[in-house]
This record gives C-alpha cells, sequence and structure tokens, in this order.
C-alpha cells in the first residue's frame, strides 16, 4: 500500500505501535528486575515482562532455575502479590520458600491434575495475582499456549512457564523464551541461560549467571567428595 | 389459578378461550377442558413477597410489605446513590423481570398513591405531588381496599373519578362514606400523614423456592438458584452482613434431600460471586434423582466492616485472587487449593502445613527463616532410595557432597502412627550430581536417599 508523501517516515516510527526490528521493545507494564544485571541488560524493558507469558525451557530441575526467579518472586511477594504454583513436580519445602523472602500465606499450591491450561487461564484473567508459575503437560499445543497469552496480556501478572527443552524448536506464541543449559560446561555455581526469543534482536551468547547455591556458607566438605572440591579451590576446612 | 372454585387468573391462551376471573370452574373447563389448574397458595404468595423484599434490600433499607401484592420501596433517600429516579426505577424493573415477576408499578410522593397508582397500571414517575395528584384525578373510584357499599353508593352519586370525589365538600363526604375510605384519599393526596410498617429483614437467612417443573440436570438449577441468591444478596445489603458459608438443599422428589454447601475463601455479598462459585459446583454435580426444590440457607455470616469507596474509580480488572480460588476450589476439589504454612518440626516431611487459603494476617517467618536457607524448595513426596557405588551415592552419576553433615533426628512422638514420619536419625548433605543437579540427601541405616532438590 503506498504510503501518503506528506507523512514523514520519522512521524511513522515515532509512532507507539511501531517497533522496529533493531531496537529492544519498551514495555508499556513495568517489568519485574530479576535481580541479575546480565539479565536485566538483555530482557526487554529491563526485567522480566508482566502481562506476557515467558517460557523457561530446562530439562532436569534442580539445576537453579528457581533461584533464577527467586528474586523477582520475593519482589512481588513483598509488595503484597499473590503467587500461584500450578502443578509443580514436587512438593514445596515450606521453610525454605518462607527463608527466600515469600509469604506463603499468599503463596497458593494449586494440583490441577488434568486442567493446568484451565486453571492458569483462570489464574491469570482474574487479574489478582501477581505472578503464576505453571508446570503444564509436555503435550501443552499452541492453541492452549495462545489462549494463556491472551489471558495474561495487560495484566500486570508475571507469568512463567516450565517446559522441557524439546520444544525448543517448536513455535511458541510466548513473547520471551529462556533455555537453561545444565551440564558440565557451565561453572561450577553458575548458570547458563539462553534467550532463545525475544521482542528485539536475537541474542548470540549465553549468559553465564551466578546463582546462590547451597551449602556453600558452611564452608566444610565431607565424606568422600572432599578431594575433588579441594582441587577446585573451594576453601574447605577439614571436618571431624 | 383458582381459589375457591372460582378462576382468578389465567394466561393468555385461557383468555383467548374465553376463560375470565370470576368464572366458576366448571364453566371455565367447559370452554377449554385442557386447562391446566393451579390452586391459588397464599402462604407462598406472601413468601415470595418477602423474598423479593430481601432482593430490594440493595436499592434501599426502607421496604414496606402492604399485602397482599404491594411492596413499597422509599427511594427519595436514595436518589443520589443511584443517580436519578429513572435509573433506580429502571434497575428494580430489570431486576424482577430477571426474576421472572410480571410487575405493576408506579413512584409517587405517597405511598398510597404510588400504590392505586401502580394498581390501575399507571406506570410513571411523579415527583411533584401536584402531578401526582392530577394523577389520582384521573383514577376510577373503585379502589379495591374499599367495601363494596361504599363503591356502589360512591356510583350510585354518579362519581366516576377520584377527583370528582375530592371535589365534594370533606365533612359531607366522610358521613357518607365512612371515615377510612375518606382518611385514604386524603392519605393518597398526601394531606393526611401515611407512616408506613417497615419490613424487617428476617433474622436468618433460608428461603425455599418450588421448581416448576422437575430438574434432572443439574446445570439448569442454576436459572432456580439465581433467584434464591438474589435474594440472598439483597438480604446481606439490608442487614449490613457479609456471608462465609451457605448451604443449598436441594429436594429430590423421592424426599431425600442433597446438600450443597458453598464456601468462600473470603466473606462475600456479591450475587455474581455466588452465582459462579454456584455454577463451578453445579458442572461437577451428579444428581442422583429428579429435583423439585431448592432450600437456600445463610450458614455463616459475619458483620460487614465499614469501608470508604475510593474517591477515584479505581480500574478494577477481573474478579480478584480469592474469588478466583474460590472457583478452582470448587472444579478441582477440596484440597487441590492450598497454602503453605512452616511447621516447628526438625523433620522436613513435617516442617510443611499445608491447609485452605484463608486470609489472616501474616506469621512471624523470622523463626523458621534462619533454618530455611539451608533447605531445598523442593521436596520429594518419598525419600528416593539412592546407588551406592564405591562408598558414593549415585544420582544420575555420582554425587559430591558438598557440605557437612547435618544430623537430623529423633520424632519418637508419633512413632507408629498411620502416615506419620516417626523416629529417624539421618545425616543430611548437600550433593551435586555431574549434570549440574543439586541434590538433599541423606544417609541413614537403610542407606542413601535422595530427598529434596536445590531449584
Amino acid at each position: 500500500m503506498p504510503v501518503p508523501s506528506s507523512l514523514a517516515l520519522a512521524d511513522v516510527l515515532a509512532r507507539g505501535d511501531v517497533w522496529r526490528g533493531d531496537t529492544l521493545a519498551s514495555l508499556p507494564e513495568a517489568a519485574i528486575p530479576s535481580g541479575h544485571a546480565e539479565l536485566d541488560a538483555e530482557l526487554p524493558g529491563g526485567g522480566w515482562p508482566r502481562g506476557n507469558l515467558t517460557e523457561i525451557l530446562v530439562d532436569r530441575g534442580s539445576v537453579g532455575e528457581m533461584s533464577l526467579l527467586l528474586p523477582a518472586l520475593a519482589k512481588l511477594s513483598a509488595e503484597g502479590g499473590w503467587l500461584a504454583l500450578v502443578a509443580p513436580p514436587w512438593q514445596p519445602h515450606a521453610p525454605a520458600w518462607a527463608a527466600a523472602g515469600l509469604a506463603l500465606e499468599r503463596l497458593i499450591i494449586v494440583q490441577a491434575g488434568r486442567n493446568v491450561a484451565w486453571c492458569v487461564e483462570q489464574l491469570l484473567a482474574s487479574g489478582g495475582f501477581a505472578g503464576v508459575l505453571a508446570w503444564p503437560e509436555a503435550g501443552i499445543d499452541a492453541r492452549a499456549l495462545r489462549r494463556l497469552q491472551v489471558a495474561a496480556e495487560g495484566r500486570p501478572v508475571f507469568a512463567c512457564l516450565w517446559r522441557s527443552t524439546a520444544v525448543a524448536q517448536v513455535p511458541s506464541p510466548a513473547p520471551l523464551r529462556l533455555m537453561l543449559n545444565t551440564g558440565q560446561e557451565a561453572g561450577h555455581g553458575e548458570l547458563s541461560v539462553r534467550i532463545i526469543k525475544r521482542r528485539g534482536r536475537p541474542v548470540s551468547r549465553s549468559l553465564a549467571l551466578s546463582i546462590p547455591r547451597p551449602g556453600r556458607s558452611s564452608r566444610a566438605v565431607a565424606g568422600p567428595a572432599l578431594s575433588l572440591v579441594a582441587d577446585r579451590g573451594i576453601a574447605a576446612t577439614p571436618v571431624a | 389459578m383458582v381459589s375457591r372454585g372460582r378462576v382468578l387468573v389465567g394466561d393468555l391462551a385461557a383468555r383467548l378461550a374465553g376463560v375470565c376471573a370470576g368464572q366458576k370452574l366448571s364453566t371455565a373447563l367447559g370452554l377449554q377442558p385442557g386447562l391446566m389448574v393451579f390452586e391459588r397458595d397464599e402462604l407462598r404468595e406472601i413468601k415470595a413477597l418477602e423474598s423479593l423484599a430481601c432482593w430490594a434490600g440493595r436499592f434501599t433499607p426502607t421496604i414496606s410489605v402492604v399485602s397482599p401484592d404491594v411492596l413499597l420501596l422509599e427511594i427519595g433517600s436514595c436518589l443520589r446513590l443511584f443517580g436519578g429516579a429513572p435509573a433506580i426505577i429502571e434497575a428494580v424493573l430489570a431486576g424482577c423481570a430477571e426474576q421472572s415477576y410480571s410487575t405493576n408499578w408506579a413512584a409517587a410522593p405517597t405511598p398510597l398513591g404510588a400504590s392505586w397508582l401502580a394498581r390501575n397500571a399507571c406506570a410513571g414517575i411523579h415527583i411533584e405531588i401536584s402531578a401526582m395528584q392530577a394523577a389520582l384525578a384521573d383514577l376510577p373510584c373503585a379502589i379495591d381496599e374499599w367495601p363494596g357499599e361504599v363503591i356502589d353508593r360512591i356510583e350510585s352519586f354518579g362519581l366516576k373519578r377520584l377527583g370528582d370525589l375530592r371535589q365534594l365538600p370533606g365533612a359531607g363526604l366522610r358521613r357518607r362514606i365512612g371515615n377510612q375510605p375518606m382518611d385514604d384519599l386524603l392519605r393518597a393526596w398526601g394531606d393526611l400523614p401515611d407512616p408506613q410498617k417497615p419490613f424487617a429483614f428476617p433474622e436468618s437467612f433460608a428461603i425455599d423456592l418450588e421448581l416448576p417443573a422437575r430438574v434432572e440436570h443439574a446445570e439448569a438449577l442454576a436459572f432456580a438458584g439465581q433467584r434464591l441468591f438474589a435474594a440472598l444478596a439483597g438480604w446481606l445489603h439490608g442487614r449490613q452482613l457479609l456471608l462465609r458459608c451457605c448451604t443449598l438443599h436441594l429436594a429430590h422428589d423421592d424426599g431425600e434431600k442433597t446438600p450443597l454447601a458453598l464456601r468462600f475463601s473470603e466473606p462475600a455479598a456479591d450475587e455474581g460471586r455466588f452465582m459462579r462459585l454456584l455454577r463451578e459446583h453445579l458442572a461437577r454435580l451428579q444428581l442422583k434423582a429428579p429435583v423439585e426444590a431448592l432450600c437456600l440457607q445463610a450458614d455463616e455470616l459475619l458483620d460487614k466492616p465499614g469501608a470508604s469507596a475510593h474517591l477515584f474509580e479505581q480500574a478494577a480488572t477481573g474478579e480478584g485472587a480469592l474469588a478466583c480460588l474460590e472457583r478452582l476450589r470448587a472444579r478441582l476439589g477440596e484440597g487441590a487449593v492450598q497454602a503453605l504454612s512452616p511447621m516447628a518440626d526438625h523433620r522436613p516431611e513435617c516442617a510443611t502445613f499445608r491447609h485452605e487459603v484463608v486470609t489472616c494476617s501474616p506469621h512471624d517467618m523470622r523463626a523458621s527463616t534462619a533454618v530455611g536457607q539451608h533447605r531445598p524448595l523442593w521436596l520429594l513426596p518419598n525419600p528416593q532410595a539412592l546407588v551406592e557405588c564405591a562408598g558414593r551415592p549415585q544420582w544420575h552419576g555420582q554425587l559430591k557432597l558438598l557440605s557437612r553433615a547435618e544430623r537430623l533426628e529423633s520424632g519418637w512422638w508419633d512413632e507408629g502412627e498411620a502416615g506419620a514420619t516417626g523416629d529417624v536419625r539421618r545425616d543430611y548433605f548437600v550433593a551435586r550430581n555431574p549434570l549440574g543437579q543439586w541434590a538433599w540427601v541423606f544417609r541413614d541405616a537403610q542407606g542413601w536417599f535422595l530427598h529434596g532438590l536445590f531449584a
């Protein structure tokens, strides 16, 4: 369609609904600082987005994936927001969540059974939640994901879906997708995060984020791992 | 509809067949043999009027029931709140239509004037007293409450309209038609005060509704339930109460009753919220037998705390967290939607207490925070036994132990109880496997176990 010549290109580009591919999109909803400066620099809006789906792809749990989110969740909880965990794969251990700074009386565990997508949609659409983390079934289809994205749109909610890395090549309506790399290539206390989709130019390199790890403060090593850990240069004091 | 063998009122089909009020039932059946006859039940009429009065509690606190069929709402004091007389009347009429009541209405400065105008189907808003008097003057003299002989006598005077009656000298008219009709006339015109007996909202709420037909599908009950919940919402508003729990009894045609308890995670008084929760419950309900009546009973009530409205309209989107959780619980079943709180128990399995979501003041978490820093976010439902190889536990490869052993033991107090953890003696370690997974493992007399995951 020919653009009328009286319209200058700069005017068109200044419009709010025109997005230029070479800039990171600035989102109208205030993003939630992730607590990791390197990650904030790469995330559109400078943090975890509100009102959009975020997919985090990780194959095996317990690599520090939740610690990645904890600073943001603690912030949401401290502001009085409600958080919901839908169909978590394991049982939450209350003292640890409380120690992470989450208000437990506003942390809801939903055992959704086969209704995960329905539950997440209801929770997002209710507008009463600040954060919804869900572990959907492996077979969740693009149609269901799109419904969730529509439910989240325009609401100040951080919506995060945990999915397997097997779906990394499958298109998804989520505007932000991250893949957590596990395995030996990541450093000892580090978590390798690769942003595989975001609003803006693609990211080429993966980020190595330092995640607080358990057991460091005791600075002690026991049993058979003593020599290995000592080799890695961790201050290890002999134990009885 | 018949009463004492005479037809009271018939529907359109009956009227087309020539059935009219006052006919003998035998005549009516002669005219239309297929007539369905219902005996008039005055008790149910009164109950219906009272439930409508309860419902009207949302519009005004001053309501009077004038038997047999008049409901007076004093709206003069609520005009500002609802934005004028037309708005409030529109809302009342829409509500009546929603509950499938057909109404005649009128708004006027005197209660008697309004009820006479409504009785004669002169719907209209008469704010000025002179406008109402003009409308009243046009009404026929046959007022239902007056004795028949008075009406006959007025007719024999040759007076057709109330306006003609008003023009006669008062003292002489009083001698001829008696005190009561004369006083009524003065009250209607606003010359005598006319205090009304206010409707007292019942102390407890329990109303029945007999269904017009037997209902076999639970979803179909939502429509009938709406009428009950509308009355409940009005009653709650009138008494300034909030509802925490109510029960809907479904009376089956075999005489049994099924109670359906509706619990709200926070006290509520909103009809829409009641209905959303009811629909979720009905969607899961399997009826044992067809339902022929409903009874709604308010179980737990509490006083509504006063709250100021916001000066600026707050953009509320969606229904809010607690209302949403209620619906999820209704769909997923009890125990599927829970909040956590820490328990003072050193055994990890016992340190988490799951309970229903409640709105309460936050607990003091500081006591549990210190120990929680060294605890994993996730626990396995049951400790998973790990293979030991060359003295080291294996979980997706060899586990490296990264912390000093933390001894957690004892628990004799629930030893032997069903489902309890019992006495334990375990050494816990933070461990990491070659895949970069951080785990919480323990060793006891039986060997190595994986118990938690640091996520």
